[in-house]
């Protein structure tokens, strides 16, 4: 990808001085990322960092106590309720903003009573009504794509790990999302499995797609992602693209980490 | 055993049948509409609501039906406020007495294998339809509740044959279901066995019907026991 044109290229998603507490534990401190268009994030950390925190804090699956997320240039509007805990101002807005991103889960959380080509025809049938014939067109393309087409007509659980987050993403692309949230992807996979779906997040990458990937792949990272994100006791230690940060890092703890 | 008394009974029996049926039916058709309000009440978080619903399966789960019945058919018409209200009409038919006693047991039963049901279904499911912009009733409808439905089905099955069985008990308030016309027969005539015996192949019909078709049911909705089999031929390709 020209690394130029990505920092020229519009804001998809803007994060700024996010906190999160979960009870007395403050998970994240204060993070600020920016992702623009066409641009892929690896963001690193060791388990209990919160890096999973800040992606789920982006499409509000956790709500932070404070700051501003802002998805192509939309702010999501937060509330204080009364009992002090902040929540989303405009649950609407909330699930539209969520119908543009995708979500691609650690354990792919596909629906377990529908077929492959069903779980992918969901939500652009009811959340975004396109009409059915025209969804499973597009759904069958995106199977081909992630190479499990002829998978379609079976259930999640006659599938392979690897097969069903292809599924997974296969159902995240459909809802044409203007950014793709990967959380640990390949994290709940057998070793041989996590190739094939790599692959298929490499071939996301290079359709200039906006992806922000929590990852312990460091291959992934140093190769495909444009900026790397290295994520410390809930604030951000290390940041850059990969080719700088790998090699001369200022941080000793992201040596230590990638050393590990 | 004498076949030809035996007959007989079985046919006076058997114009007792709908009776049972229909309260058997109307009561878990009731029962089943409670039963999700408490089964949700319980998982709502919201304490006023989770308190009514625990205080409501504690009272019908942990009293015989039988006083149950009593109480609703002869209890109620003690106060006049119920005999001068609206549901007096109802009230007063030990039809709908039945009833009512029937639909609020096992809507108490019920709610717990629903609420079972309901919290079998993975939270990472759910969260994935919220990652997909669907709100809350969305999720439930087309999410939760099928697999929900599926995971209660064995339990429930168990729930409504002992409400077909508890009907008999409707005999004691002057019903005259298939019990209630055993229990004439046998006053009548002083046979026992025969009568009785009649009267348990016919609830044990009802009851064969009634698995049959929960095991239909079950068969329906579960897709993965009617998904074609091509699996055993894709593992074949995958071991090389």
């Amino acid at each position: 990808m020209n690394m130029s044109a990505a920092v020229t290229a519009p804001v998809a998603i803007r994060v700024h001085d996010l906190h999160k507490s979960f009870g007395p534990v403050e998970v994240l401190k204060g993070v600020s990322l920016e992702a623009r268009e066409g641009e892929v994030i690896s963001i690193l950390g060791s388990s209990g960092s919160g890096k999973s925190t800040l992606l789920r804090c982006i499409n509000m699956l956790e709500v932070p106590n404070s700051g501003t997320i802002e998805v192509a240039g939309e702010a999501i509007r937060l509330k204080t309720s009364s009992d002090g805990r902040s929540r989303p101002a405009d649950q609407k807005q909330v699930d539209r903003i969520r119908s543009e991103l995708g979500m691609v889960f650690q354990s792919f959380n596909l629906w377990s009573h529908k077929t492959v080509l069903e779980n992918v025809i969901e939500a652009p049938v009811h959340v975004l009504k396109r009409p059915r014939v025209e969804a499973v067109e597009e759904a069958e393309a995106l199977l081909a794509k992630v190479g499990i087409a002829d998978k379609r007509n079976h259930y999640p659980s006659h599938l392979s790990g690897g097969q069903q987050q292809r599924a997974a993403i296969a159902r995240a692309l459909a809802m044409r999302p203007k950014a793709m949230l990967f959380d640990e992807p390949t994290s709940a996979l057998d070793p041989e499995l996590v190739g094939e779906v790599l692959r298929v997040m490499r071939g996301l990458a290079e359709e200039g797609r906006t992806m922000l990937v929590v990852t312990h792949e460091m291959g992934f990272a140093r190769d495909v992602s444009s900026r790397v994100v290295f994520v410390h006791k809930g604030t951000i230690e290390e940041e850059g693209p990969p080719q700088e940060v790998f090699t001369r890092s200022k941080s000793e703890r992201f040596r230590q980490f990638i050393k590990s | 055993m004498d076949i030809r008394f035996a007959l007989e009974t079985f046919w006076s029996l058997l114009a007792a049948l709908p009776l049972t049926l229909e309260l058997a039916a109307t009561s878990i058709a009731l029962g089943s509409i409670l039963a999700l309000g408490l089964a949700l009440s319980r998982l709502s978080g919201i304490l006023a609501l989770d308190l009514f619903a625990r205080t409501y399966v504690f009272l019908f789960r942990g009293t015989p039906l039988l006083v149950q019945i009593f109480l609703i058919y002869y209890g109620l018409s003690q106060f006049p406020a119920v005999r001068h209200s609206i549901f007096w009409p109802l009230l007063r038919e030990p039809y709908w007495c039945a009833v009512l006693a029937l639909m609020l047991n096992t809507a108490a039963y019920a709610s717990e294998i629903i609420r079972g049901g309901l919290l079998s279904v993975p939270h990472g499911q759910v969260e994935a339809a919220r990652a997909c912009g669907m709100g809350r009733f969305m999720i439930f409808r087309r999410i939760v509740m099928p697999q929900a439905l599926r995971q209660a089905l064995p339990g429930y099955g168990n729930e409504m044959i002992s409400m077909v069985k508890a009907t008999s008990l409707a005999s004691i308030i002057t019903l005259m279901e298939i019990t209630g016309v055993a229990a004439k027969l046998i006053s009548e005539s002083y046979r026992v066995i025969e009568v009785f015996v009649v009267a348990g192949v016919i609830y044990l019909a009802i009851n064969f019907a009634l698995t049959r078709l929960v095991a239909f049911a079950e068969h329906r909705l579960n897709p993965k026991l009617r998904a074609p089999l091509p699996i055993s031929a894709d593992l074949k390709g995958e071991t090389h």
